[in-house]
């Protein structure tokens, strides 16, 4: 019976992949998913109840009530930080249990091994997961990474320390520590920007420690869900990677962005006014409106809304591209442009879109700087060369919304803002885009 | 559910093999409730848990430990649907 509740739940959570696949039928690929895991879930007590004392019920109810409370309360814009917090607790919850196996029974020798494994991948996700959010909540500094790299040669070797002063039962904790360390040290080099790539590894990582938990306790649900999560964390890895032309290997390393490198421009930009904006746009019939970090940061999605509705009514075409590294995590620009009801069909990717900008009238710049960098196409010494970049330089006009000329995370001047065919219009995202509706207001 | 190693090898493999080409399918748009859905579903590990938590013996100390994974593996199966339901919703309104 049990084998077949199993069976029954393999075949769902791979169904839910299928139905995933799609904007329309995703919705129903989470109750799939639901389904799936709450009949894995029934079939670990093996219809015994009653071997469960009152803690182990208080628990599940009073961590499942809080599950429910967070996720209605979060704000789309903070949801990396929210899915880096619960990369966390799953690595965290792998981790605690092979060290349980490890401390408690005689493991055969094989599964030591596993649970080892599984103990380090689980603890230094759940460390890494720590930092990423602190990052993300901008409540840390970019850590030195030349003592990062010391540490990380020399923390290995703590491990001997147990062994020489013959303290061999404490072997597995020295073990932990030194996987909470490493987690906290990576983890904290990484600049900001390169968040996506980081909360995508470490979505794969929590899913390899569920996975090897899944060997030690020999249950092949754990396995297939755990490997399906590992799976889907390594490709948008490696999707975040080829987005930036740069190696994962690159990027954990660290020490990338974060400092300007050089800012200097061979001219002044023409700086515009939310008016000229206003009539300019009026004159357009293709605008395309390309999101970044600076979109979420001044919470402007209702103002792109509204501003979208704005020039629609005028019957000017709309249109979104959204670089996939834009934002702090995969998807995120589509997610709070979902959110204020823009259609995810308006919604375009990088090879979509790329040969549209020619043929487009007005494109709008909104909190993005080093993914329309032209010099990721043309400066073999520029740090993001080769990265593959929104070609908005190629369309007619450029309007670029931002605060001031500062430099995006890569540390260079983009020369976008002094083109020709460009104007700035500094602003905060949302306080630029408002003006920008009055004005049409008065057109 | 009991198996020889080398046949859980090949689910692993196939399972992973499966589960890489779905994904790959999955379009730009979704990635981020599919980290979240994904998340939810890393807290299967309270599977493991569950199975292990009767067999922890007098240890108070292993016992608490258990009951911190539960809480973690919960709190990400629970949270984790229930914001990716949230996610897809926004999603499925423009339809």
């Amino acid at each position: 019976m049990i084998e077949i509740i199993l069976l029954v739940s393999s075949i769902l959570f791979i169904f839910a992949l299928k139905l995933f696949g799609r904007p329309s039928t995703a919705h129903r690929a989470n109750t799939f998913a639901m389904l799936a895991m709450a009949l894995a879930v029934f079939s670990a007590f093996n219809f015994d109840f009653s071997k469960y004392d009152s803690a182990f019920y208080i628990t599940i109810v009073v961590s499942g009530l809080l599950g429910v409370l967070i996720s209605k309360r979060v704000q789309m814009t903070q949801m990396p930080e929210l899915v880096g917090l619960f990369n966390g607790f799953g690595g965290g919850a792998s981790g605690a249990i092979a060290y349980v196996e490890l401390s408690g029974n005689s493991l055969p020798i094989s599964d030591v091994f596993v649970a080892i494994f599984s103990m380090v991948i689980g603890m230094f996700t759940f460390s890494g997961s720590l930092v990423a959010v602190m990052k993300l909540r901008g409540k840390l500094n970019n850590f030195s990474k030349k003592l990062a790299d010391i540490f990380s040669v020399f923390l290995p070797t703590i491990i001997v320390i147990p062994a020489v002063l013959e303290m061999d039962d404490l072997l597995i904790e020295f073990i932990i520590l030194v996987a909470i360390i490493a987690g906290v040290i990576r983890v904290a080099v990484i600049g900001g920007a390169d968040m996506p790539v980081v909360i995508a590894f470490l979505n794969s990582l929590s899913g390899i420690a569920a996975m090897s938990a899944g060997f030690i306790v020999n249950s092949i649900i754990l396995i297939v869900a755990g490997a399906l999560v590992g799976a889907s964390g390594i490709i948008l890895t490696l999707l975040m990677c080829a987005a930036m032309n740069r190696t994962l290997l690159d990027v954990l390393k660290g020490g990338f962005g974060g400092t300007v490198i050089n800012n200097e421009y061979e001219k002044d930009p023409v700086s515009t006014s939310p008016e000229d904006v206003a009539i300019q746009l009026s004159y357009a019939e293709s605008v395309v409106i390309v999101p970044g970090y600076g979109m979420a940061v001044a919470q402007a999605q209702a103002a792109v809304k509204e501003l979208t509705n704005t020039l629609k009514d005028k019957n000017i075409e709309v249109k979104f591209a959204i670089h996939p590294v834009a934002g702090r995590m995969p998807g995120h620009m589509n997610v709070l442009l979902a959110e204020v009801d823009i259609d995810y069909e308006d919604m375009f990717t990088l090879e979509d879109i790329n040969s549209e900008f020619s043929s487009t009238d007005v494109v709008i710049v909104l909190g993005a700087n080093d993914v329309v960098n032209p010099l990721a196409r043309t400066d073999e010494d520029s740090p993001i060369y080769g990265m593959p970049i929104l070609d908005v330089d190629l369309a007619k006009q450029v309007i670029v919304i931002k605060r001031s000329m500062s430099p995006g995370y890569a540390g260079i001047a983009n020369p976008l803002f002094v083109n020709d065919n460009a104007k700035m219009l500094f602003a905060d995202a949302k306080e630029g885009l408002e003006n920008i509706i009055k004005s049409f207001e008065l057109v | 559910m009991e198996a020889t190693f080398l046949l859980t090898l090949l689910i692993t493999f196939l399972a992973s093999f499966i589960g890489y080409e779905l994904i790959s399918k999955i379009p730009q748009t979704l990635h981020t409730p599919l980290m979240s859905g994904s998340n939810a579903i890393s807290g299967i590990t309270l599977i493991a848990a569950i199975l292990i938590y009767p067999e922890v013996g007098e240890s108070q100390l292993l016992k608490i430990i258990v009951l911190i994974a539960i809480a973690f593996a919960t709190l990400n199966i629970v949270g984790g649907f229930s914001v990716t339901g949230r996610i897809l919703e926004m999603f499925k309104k423009n339809d």
